[in-house]
């Protein structure tokens, strides 16, 4: 055992919050061998994270380990204390974090603040840092490296920004590297082209590797050995294979049908255990429409120019038939996001036109657009439900707020029946509905928003990135019950998402978008499974895959 | 950077323009005809009528504001009614005390508060954080006078360390000039400390929650590192910005402390102007204090896009 590079004894860590203290992690156990690659996978509040800030000794002051011990080389992290565990930070252990941008100091420029970690670690002059900075730089394959030496964070996409933290982590050729979430948030080929450079530095330095995550895929593309984190207990820990293959504990077995692969339904998102309670909603495949009827929504030659720069979006036609699902899918600033806004009238056009039931409203100005009489039909789910929810609205109001302004609903019985209505559509208990969004959880959220959008019966849903900031299990859920809305009441879906795996079970179409204009577009199934375009095969190929294909036999 | 810099010069001039207009308006305002108002109460109409004359007042009102902006533009305030001096001279005779306490206050102001309230963000909720937070509420609370006679009362008449009141030019030295404006500058500079470490303190706060205060504490930065290099920078904003505002307002609390420590500065001319309706140096100083301050503000904007890369220009 005393070849260990990092063993976790029995780890206790709390939080003293106002309620008392909370156990985050309790009795985390694990090892680590030097130059390994460890997947650490569990969903929000499973502890994971708190579990890498405990041995890198980064907690927050509420946050104290109270019982266990942590040793690196033999050493018990948690009774370190001042240059002892400053040479630790940074030099024999380092750690890079979810959203890179936020990571790095927003006024310093990126090379001074690589040399900054190797001045604190090493006796060596500013010029000799700073040249080392540069190599680094090199190392992470960061293009035209002297130039960016003196760029800002905000110069730099947020891929840039994670390998330059990938630059600082390993500045002092750590031996072990943490990596908290590295590539939550950045698009999928940028995933992988970080994800690949992690992989090889480590493997080319020896240096062992913690990759923290909530996407199993992920950790299973890059990871022998998987330890999965559930309520602050490790409940499985397993190669890649087995533990997709013959997962064993009752939570790994829901978080490997709740991840979306390339081969999964709706309905396969949850264990069969929990199937027949859901059953009863997979049922009457949607009837064809009739040849002839009109479109629901029609879009020709739209485009969309910010002040100067080049058009954000341009020359985008599309249709939509009532009842139908279309996806909506490429990298950030490829313009998703503006055609959904300009589709639900929340921004205007600089060019072309929106015909919604024959009718034009895309000179309808966005401002005024709440007048239009098509307001309630077309309606909108936002991307994150902690945000896009008032924190002074009860759930109650954010339902019934619209069915107010819009259905032109006055208080009292009939409202709240709607509103009841609209919460038992979406499954969302009704004694929820008093309750404040910081009262709910992250799902309980997407429900309301979700009912918010559906309570004035609109026949297009627009839908932003609706379960990218949800976990794998509740996005199972929230994707099972827009289907079902979809069958039960006719609506059709524009579904925007970077994640292919989700749009390919839920769209009947989908339309891939880049640098604002249309690379490809048809039926969802066809279309990833026989990728036209070398950029729609790139995004098909960046997909994490967890099934126990050749690329994974390749990689054992 | 340089061009950044003209077009923010260039931007002032409609402010100074309007503000001008505004000092020059003063004499309108005042109910009452201009000459019997500058003449005074014991004056006869021919005193009215040569005032008049003098002054040009029975021109029209754009031409008078054209030749009156003409003359100060090449140097010339006016002449005061009270002393017949160009207000140009009394302005400068007085100008020194006046710059001398400012930017005394201004660094005891800066080199005690920031400290302070970094300090205080650092250890948040501890001991020292509420005792350096329950000063500030002090400060806050109590007038300059006061501050001021209680200082007088305790160094100067009980310990006898420092001089009760008056003013020495910088020319006779250092520290007699030094020693003339400590206590001014302290009762002067008490609200602005309380008011600057709170602000340090409640921004410190907030970055130091931000992800990349971790990211220095990953890379195994000392404290004083990450506080001083990553934290206060970041922090600096808000801070400039709430110190560019004290300036503004110390020129306010300049006349106070300047008649509690009988200091003969600008403040102590403003208040014998305004008694005496010797509007050629109120105009003056009013000008002159306007200028400063639209000044300050210039100098705010510029360091704004010193500190963070991210303010365009």
């Amino acid at each position: 055992m005393s070849e260990d590079l990092l063993r976790i004894d029995n780890l206790h860590v709390s939080f003293s919050t106002r309620r008392g203290l909370v156990e985050a992690v309790r009795g985390v156990t694990l090892t680590v061998q030097a130059g390994e690659m460890l997947g650490l996978v569990g969903e929000s509040g499973s502890g994971k994270s708190v579990t890498g800030f405990a041995t890198t000794r980064l907690l927050d002051a509420a946050g104290r380990v109270t019982g266990g011990k942590i040793l690196f080389r033999g050493q018990d992290v948690t009774k370190l204390g001042g240059d002892d565990l400053r040479h630790l930070q940074g030099a024999a252990m380092s750690m890079i974090f979810q959203n890179p941008r936020a990571a790095l100091n927003p006024i310093r420029a990126i090379g001074l603040q690589i040399a900054d970690a190797i001045l604190t670690h090493k006796r060596i002059s500013k010029d000799a840092a700073r040249a080392e900075a540069l190599e680094l730089l090199r190392a992470v394959q960061i293009r035209d490296p002297e130039t960016r030496m003196n760029a800002y964070p905000h110069e730099l996409s947020g891929g840039m920004c994670q390998r330059v933290m990938i630059a600082i982590a390993i500045s002092c050729n750590p031996a072990l590297l943490i990596a908290d979430e590295p590539t939550t948030g950045l698009d999928v080929t940028t995933q992988k082209v970080v994800m690949d450079l992690l992989a090889d530095i480590a493997a080319a330095r020896g240096m062992a590797t913690i990759l923290i995550t909530h996407d199993l895929g992920l950790a299973a593309r890059y990871c022998r050995r998987i330890a999965v984190m559930e309520r602050g207990r490790i409940v499985e820990e397993a190669s890649p294979k087995t533990l997709f293959s013959a997962p064993q504990h009752a939570y790994t077995r829901r978080l490997v049908a709740a991840s979306p692969t390339a081969t999964s339904r709706i309905e396969d998102l949850v264990t069969e255990e929990e199937r027949e309670r859901t059953a009863a909603v997979v049922g009457k495949p949607r009837p064809a429409p009739a040849h002839g009827t009109p479109p629901l929504l029609e879009v020709r030659k739209l485009a969309k120019r910010f002040d100067e720069g080049s058009a954000a979006v341009a020359d985008f036609s599309m249709t939509i038939a009532g009842g139908e699902s279309v996806g909506l899918v490429g990298e950030s600033g490829s313009g998703k996001s503006t055609t959904s806004r300009m589709i639900c009238r929340l921004i205007d056009p600089s060019e072309g036109d929106i015909v919604f039931d024959g009718q034009s409203i895309g000179h309808v100005a966005a401002r005024d657009f709440h007048r239009s009489r098509f307001r309630k039909d077309i309606q909108m789910v936002f991307q994150d439900p902690n945000e896009s929810l008032n924190p002074r609205y009860t759930a109650f109001d954010c339902i019934a707020h619209p069915l107010m302004r819009l259905d032109g609903m006055r208080g009292g019985d009939g409202l709240r029946k709607r509103v009841e209505e609209c919460a038992e559509r979406v499954g969302l208990p009704l004694d929820l509905l008093p309750r404040f969004p910081h009262q709910l959880s992250g799902g309980q959220k997407a429900r309301v928003g979700i009912a918010r959008a559906i309570a004035c019966r609109p026949r297009l849903l627009v839908l932003d990135e609706p379960t990218a900031a949800l976990d794998v299990s509740v996005q199972a859920v929230v994707l099972q019950l827009l289907d079902r809305l979809r069958r039960e009441n006719d609506i059709a879906l524009l579904f925007v998402s970077h994640d292919l795996n989700v749009v390919r079970m839920l769209c009947d179409r989908t339309i891939v978008l880049r640098n604002g204009g249309i690379v490809e577009q048809g039926e969802s199934r066809a279309l990833f499974d026989n990728p036209k375009t070398d950029y729609t095969r790139k995004l098909v190929e960046a997909i994490p895959h967890i099934e126990t294909g050749p690329a994974l036999a390749a990689a054992l | 950077m340089l061009s950044y810099i003209l077009r923010r010069i260039v931007s002032t001039l409609p402010v100074m323009a309007i503000v001008a207009l505004f000092v020059f308006s003063l004499l309108y305002i005042a109910p009452g005809d201009p000459a019997v108002v500058i003449a005074g109460d014991q004056a006869s109409p021919e005193d009215v009528e040569r005032i008049r004359q003098s002054l040009g007042l029975d021109r029209p009102f754009l031409i008078q504001f054209g030749s009156w902006v003409w003359r100060i533009l090449h140097g010339d305030l006016g002449t005061s009614i009270f002393t017949n001096l160009p207000v140009s001279t009394m302005i400068g005779q007085r100008l020194g005390p006046t710059l001398s306490l400012m930017m005394v206050t201004l660094f005891l102001t800066i080199v005690i508060a920031v400290p302070l309230g970094v300090v205080a963000a650092w250890k948040a909720g501890s001991f020292i954080d509420r005792a350096i937070m329950a000063f500030a509420v002090f400060g806050f609370s109590l007038p300059v006078f006061v501050v001021g006679y209680v200082l007088a009362y305790i160094f100067a008449l009980e310990l006898e360390w420092l001089p009760v009141q008056g003013y020495t030019p910088l020319t006779e030295g250092v520290w007699p000039w030094l020693q003339n404006l400590i206590l001014p500058a302290v009762a002067l500079g008490c609200v602005y400390i309380a008011l600057i470490a709170r602000i340090t303190r409640a921004t410190m706060l907030e970055v130091l929650q931000q992800d990349y205060i971790r990211t220095a504490r990953a890379k195994g930065l000392g404290q004083g590192g990450i506080l001083f290099v990553h934290a206060l920078k970041n922090a600096a904003v808000p801070i400039v910005t709430v110190i560019g505002i004290g300036i503004a307002l110390l020129i306010g609390g300049a006349v106070v402390t300047e008649s509690v420590f009988a200091i003969p500065g600008l403040g102590r001319l403003t208040i014998d102007a305004i008694l005496r309706r010797d509007y050629p140096v109120i105009q003056g100083i009013v000008l002159l204090f306007s200028f400063v301050y639209v000044l300050v503000n210039l100098m705010i904007d510029v360091v704004y896009t010193i500190v963070d890369p991210r303010i365009r220009y």
